[in-house]
């Protein structure tokens, strides 16, 4: 039974080679474009992927600035002892007038000139709080924002907010887009099945007929497409993938990500999973869109 | 053995085929006559399943053939070989290629192919053209490829569609030569033609005249 489900298969793959042989520049035709849609898929998952990486270190890295009302020793207290005493914050460190100034003069070093001459009492105090990456949210952010604020001795409450709105609707549009073209580009690619599958149907319609004649299921018929259209699939792949793979080496090798680098942009390859799905949706586009073609003939 | 029992066939208003009633017995040569457009080829093409009565039934074997569902149809045709008057051989595949067709089409593989279409092709003398492509053997050759597919898978009927119409009378002669020795193997054998020399020259056989039955 084994054997001869082996043996069948070996036929089918044997006329599925005969087909694409003599059908090559058809063949070779759609092997382009699906290669093409293939890479782009693979090049647009590649740059989401760096994006959204980059976003979520960004947007995990958090940390609030919370300015005191005046150098009340209390007031610190109670409100460090609240931070402190809170979910997610990973660190909360107090800045008295001249720690400020120190900070301010760590931080901005061009302005260090400008600085020597200042009044550290003129420098406000304020808490800095460190969130661990895992806990830190929008929503949970926004909580503390509202919460830290309402308290006594609190003069405001800084956290780049907007940037964090900007970064949730950055990565939301990202997402929308990303999906849009996915979805494109994989009815692009079932419609290269189709077409391709079709033409084979079309120019061996004479063939279908006699294979019909003396005794062929329509699986016999059906197998060998699926099986050629499958073939086309899985070496645009490939060759999308590789071609994929030695850009991104050349980039790597010529240093052109060296500019990146400035805002901490490390640029990663896909990781087998993100391949394998990739490879997934190619083998499902190639599936169907042979179905839908033979479909329409049997 | 095949039973056409008060067939009707018509396109639109057009009867093609009016009570056509006839059986025909294992191991029996029948020719089907009329004049063109008489409706032999449907006759013939009603018993593969690829038309059906309008009317009446036609039975094959104790099955209505009109009953069939679509997926029984291609198990009915390995039972039935089919030669055609265009010999429907592939191009692009040789010889024994198109011969083992037949068997392939019913799962068979391997050394029993080679066995059975070489013995199949030294019947019809062309053993030693089995690696040559259709294109490149004479219209008697390639009908004589055409009743090797046909009869590889060993089947109980062989229908004939105008097998000698594109051929001289002396291939005419060889092909029916090499359907009767397979007639007298006990093959039964359906020849559609209007051919009268052919009948005449036959003998043993039973002829239908479709326009009278």
């Amino acid at each position: 039974m084994i054997s001869q489900r082996v043996n069948y298969f070996l036929n089918y793959f044997k006329i599925a080679v005969l087909n694409i042989k003599s059908n090559i520049s058809g063949n070779i035709f759609a092997f382009l474009i699906m290669s093409f849609s293939f890479f782009i898929m693979l090049f647009f998952l590649l740059c989401y992927i760096n994006i959204y990486n980059y976003m979520n270190i960004f947007q995990k890295s958090n940390v609030m600035i919370v300015f005191l009302k005046n150098k009340n020793n209390s007031d610190k207290k109670n409100v460090l002892n609240f931070i402190e005493g809170l979910n997610g914050v990973k660190k909360a460190l107090y800045y008295n007038d001249k720690s400020s100034m120190k900070f301010l003069e760590k931080k901005v070093k061009h302005l260090k000139s400008i600085l020597k001459d200042a009044n550290p009492d003129n420098f406000p105090a304020f808490i800095k709080i460190n969130f661990k990456k895992n806990a830190v949210s929008s929503i949970f952010l926004s909580n503390i924002y509202l919460r830290v604020k309402s308290m006594k001795g609190v003069k405001l409450v800084y956290y780049n907010k907007m940037l964090q709105d900007k970064i949730v609707q950055f990565m939301f549009f990202t997402k929308v887009i990303g999906l849009i073209l996915f979805i494109f580009l994989f009815i692009l690619s079932i419609f290269i099945s189709y077409s391709a599958i079709k033409l084979v149907i079309l120019r061996k319609q004479n063939e279908i007929e006699i294979l019909k004649l003396i005794g062929a299921t329509n699986n016999y018929v059906r197998i060998p497409m699926f099986i050629e259209g499958e073939i086309g699939t899985i070496l645009s792949f490939s060759v999308s993938i590789f071609l994929l793979f030695a850009i991104y080496k050349i980039f790597i090798f010529y240093r052109f990500d060296s500019f990146l680098k400035f805002f901490h942009i490390k640029i990663i390859f896909l990781n087998p999973v993100q391949i394998a799905l990739v490879f997934l949706i190619a083998v499902v586009s190639g599936i169907a869109g042979t179905y839908m073609s033979s479909k329409k003939f049997f | 053995m095949i039973e056409f029992s008060h067939v009707y066939k018509n396109y639109d208003k057009n009867y093609i085929l009016r009570d056509l009633n006839f059986t025909v017995d294992k191991g029996e040569f029948i020719f089907i006559t009329g004049p063109s457009g008489a409706g032999k080829t449907t006759t013939l093409k009603m018993l593969t399943a690829l038309e059906k009565p309008t009317h009446g039934a036609v039975r094959f074997l104790g099955t209505e053939l009109q009953d069939l569902k679509p997926r029984e149809i291609p198990f009915l045709r390995r039972k039935i070989g089919f030669v055609f008057q265009d010999f429907k051989l592939l191009p692009n595949r040789t010889v024994f290629q198109n011969v083992a067709l037949g068997l392939e089409v019913s799962g068979i593989f391997g050394n029993i192919i080679t066995k059975n279409v070489s013995e199949i092709l030294k019947a019809v003398e062309l053993y030693t053209k089995k690696d040559e492509f259709p294109l490149s053997l004479s219209g008697g050759e390639q009908q004589r490829t055409a009743i090797a597919r046909a009869l590889v898978q060993n089947p109980q009927v062989l229908l004939a569609d105008e097998p000698t119409g594109n051929l001289d009378e002396e291939t005419s002669g060889i092909i029916i030569d090499i359907i009767k020795s397979f007639n007298n193997k006990g093959t039964t054998v359906m020849l559609a033609t209007h051919d009268k020399h052919l009948i005449a020259n036959m003998g043993r056989a039973r002829v239908i005249d479709i326009t009278k039955s």
